[in-house]
């Protein structure tokens, strides 16, 4: 988690859902991008973002749009947001390996992965997964990334229920920009999507550059 | 030509272990499992049997769910508590619910209880313990109640009260003074409740609500929250930013459009 | 009456654990010139006993705050000194504040870099040293005989946990000083110089635009640029760039400017030719 640094936070609002994370790419100290994707669309109204080892979001975020699709092949509808929350459960949960002939060793991607979306009827869905699978539902915010401490504490106070859409991108994005101030592996700027049920407004925001 | 790689079709996959060995090698430090530092019960009652559960799920020191399940479904007549690695409760039972809904679809019979713990205790087992999955076992069968505690190795116990998790013995406690044969479902009901609750306010690890599940013959009542000592107060002020606080350097919008099913396209030359 | 004087011969409790070669430089005609003590682990081996706190596998492991960047150059006009502002304790930002450049007294400069408090106590006490020098002498202390007061202070600590990369910079008689001194008890001089995580960036920066013959807007500058180009790409550092100038007067506060108003400045300005 700490090799390549991160910080994804996903709130709910008033029948709408925003997910947020830093766009730095780095090895350790060194930084060498300041615009790596980590948040990705699944559907319309879902995204999913992965922090973690950099590698495994690439790798990850493939295999999911490879599951996504073939869904989508097999079913002739898209995923819901609920019903893609299990998939990368399962997904992650399938690489928990613990065998007697090995020492006590994990196997899992190191990704945690961040899910926001609205649900068919409109509802807001977010949730958060540990690197083994094992989904921690909430009904206001969810965070993950090297930044989860300061984050958890910028969300507690600075999270209320029901904001439209405009006042939980303020919500978010002030949240991910002081979190990501306190914290030395994730940064660089950010960026937010917020999904409502006629569209996604994607912005990207000004942050610190140290 | 294979043009897409087959997904597996199920079980634990070990393709990272080799890369992870590397990398813990070179200083990587493992994530952090979210655990289930935990208080559950069980108890035996005149009609049935009550289980009960605290709702806090922890990650290291931070609460990662201050209102989580940990009461799992089984099968209509039995429930399961899980303390230990969270997704290990979590996939366990789901495992085992679903193995045991196939049984009973293929004998014809509600699943026994100790149909189910003979399953969980073997596939624990198995994995020698690597699989930290602590359970507390409640069901009405065609014997009466039943209740079993699994360890992580697959040792079981049949106890007419069980504690399990890092509150168990604060939980225990309250079961050594308070438990009676033959008691009221409202008298179990209730020393659930204390037991958990001593497991939420002198165990870290535990927190938050009480669940309770109250299992009798042909009934489950599922009490989720059923008391809630942890109200967390009403916050003071408003931290709502005010719009255009935050400065934007780029907008994308994509709307969406409705797709309306229409007429057949028109092939007419 | 005559004043009591007595607890000048008291010698410091830790003495005792002292090196000689820590209290040898300080072997003047006053006794008491020997402040420089700092209790050690009450313990028969403190080398050993602080190794085994900051091992990896210690239990309750002593962290410090590290990373950072600083440098300082030498020119026609002087020496510029320019450093970041973060201190952070793993990958937390403990700080965006901090004041890494220690002025020792009107013409010492002292930069940190390593463990905050040991730059602090030990630079603090460099100053006294200088105070007392120039009391017996009439004369300020050069700077050579500054740093190597500090590193001779140092080195008697050599290997029980002292962590510090210092730069001592000033203005004495034969014109502006710089030195590094490190917690190891090496003592280097030369033209240009940095120190900390970011070092490596600074240094891609400032040997691109380096020049003796710069001009002090010039020199400032580029030092100030340097510092932000390796709070860009390190981690570990960040927050404001402070910027000193030292001159024959003594040195002067130039500037504190916060590196996210550095980025956007930047950004809308013509890079510079570098060949």
């Amino acid at each position: 988690m700490e090799y390549n640094g991160s910080a994804i936070i996903a709130m709910t609002g008033k029948n709408c859902v925003a997910i947020a994370a830093d766009r730095r790419f780095g090895v350790q100290a060194l930084t060498l991008g300041m615009d790596f994707q980590k948040i990705f669309r699944v559907t319309d109204r879902t995204y999913i973002g992965l922090s973690g080892l950099a590698t495994d979001v690439t790798t990850l975020n493939e295999r999911f749009r490879y599951k996504v699709n073939m869904y989508r092949l097999n079913e002739e509808r898209e995923i819901g947001t609920k019903t893609f929350a299990h998939m990368v459960s399962s997904s992650q949960y399938e690489k928990r390996q613990a065998i007697p002939e090995f020492p006590w060793r994990f196997g899992p991607y190191f990704v945690e992965p961040v899910i926001a979306g609205l649900e068919k009827d409109n509802t807001p869905f977010i949730c958060s997964m540990d690197t083994i699978g094992c989904i921690n539902y909430a009904k206001d915010f969810v965070v993950a990334g090297t930044a989860t401490e300061q984050l958890y504490g910028v969300c507690e106070s600075f999270w209320e229920p029901d904001l439209e859409p405009e006042d939980l991108f303020e919500t978010i994005s002030q949240a991910l920009l002081n979190a990501m101030d306190r914290d030395a592996l994730s940064g660089w700027g950010g960026i937010v999507h917020v999904i409502t049920p006629t569209g996604v407004i994607t912005r990207t925001l000004k942050g610190r550059m140290d | 030509m294979t043009l897409a790689e087959p997904l597996p079709t199920g079980g634990f996959s070990f393709d990272n272990v080799a890369r992870n060995a590397m990398l813990a090698a070179r200083g990587a430090k493992p994530p952090k499992a979210t655990s289930t530092g935990t208080t559950i019960v069980g108890v035996i009652f005149k009609d049935g049997v009550v289980l009960g559960a605290d709702t806090r799920a922890t990650a290291g020191p931070i609460v990662a769910d201050k209102n989580c399940e940990k009461i799992h479904y089984l099968a209509p007549n039995m429930y399961c508590c899980g303390a230990g690695t969270a997704a290990d409760t979590e996939f366990t039972t789901a495992l085992i619910s679903s193995k045991l809904e196939l049984h009973s679809l293929q004998t014809g019979r509600q699943s026994r209880v100790v149909t189910a713990m003979t399953m969980l205790k073997q596939m624990l087992f198995r994995y020698q313990g690597h699989i930290g999955a602590a359970l507390v076992l409640g069901g009405y069968d065609v014997n009466g109640p039943q209740l079993y505690t699994i360890a992580p190795h697959g040792s079981t116990d049949k106890l007419p009260f069980v504690t399990m998790g890092s509150g168990s013995l604060a939980a225990m406690a309250v079961f050594e003074a308070k438990w009676r044969a033959n008691m009221t479902r409202d008298e179990a009901v209730a020393i659930v409740n204390d037991a958990i609750e001593a497991g939420i306010f002198n165990d870290l690890g535990s927190g938050s609500n009480v669940d309770v599940c109250v299992i009798t013959k042909d009934n489950v009542e599922y009490l989720r929250n059923y008391n809630r000592p942890n109200e967390r107060g009403v916050k003071e002020q408003s931290y709502r930013f005010p719009r255009g606080t935050t400065t934007v350097m780029s907008r994308k919008v994509i709307n969406f459009v409705d797709v309306i099913e229409g007429d057949a396209m028109d092939v007419t030359a | 009456m005559p004043l009591d004087l007595s607890f000048l011969d008291l010698k410091p409790a830790a003495a005792r654990f002292m090196p000689a070669s820590v209290l040898a430089p300080l072997d003047g005609p006053l006794e008491h010139d020997a402040i420089a003590t700092f209790d050690l682990a009450p313990v028969s081996n403190p080398t050993e006993f602080i190794h085994n706190q900051m091992s990896k596998d210690a239990e309750h492991r002593i962290h410090m705050a590290k990373g950072t960047t600083t440098l300082a150059f030498k020119f026609a006009k002087g020496v510029v000194v320019a450093v970041d502002s973060r201190a952070t304790m793993g990958p937390y930002i403990g700080s965006s504040n901090v004041k890494k450049v220690i002025e020792i007294n009107p013409f010492l400069l002292g930069t940190m870099a390593g463990s905050a408090a040991d730059c602090q106590y030990w630079e603090r006490v460099l100053g006294t040293r200088a105070r007392l020098y120039e009391l017996r002498n009439k004369e300020r202390i050069s700077v050579a005989a500054a740093s190597k007061l500090l590193c001779n202070m140092v080195y008697g600590y050599k290997g029980m946990g002292l962590s510090m990369g210092t730069m001592v910079t000033g203005w004495d008689k034969k014109g502006p000083g710089l030195y590094y001194v490190d917690s190891d008890g090496q003592r280097l001089t030369n033209h240009l110089f940095s120190v900390g995580s970011g070092s490596t960036y600074a240094y891609g920066v400032l040997d691109a635009g380096y020049d003796y013959d710069l001009s002090v807007a010039d020199a400032i500058d580029l030092a100030r640029r340097s510092i932000f180009h390796a709070t860009y790409r390190d981690a570990y550092s960040g927050g404001s760039v402070n910027v000193y100038h030292v001159k024959e007067g003594g040195w002067e506060f130039i500037s504190k400017t916060d590196v996210f108003d550095l980025h956007y400045e930047y950004q809308d300005q013509p890079r510079p030719a570098l060949v």
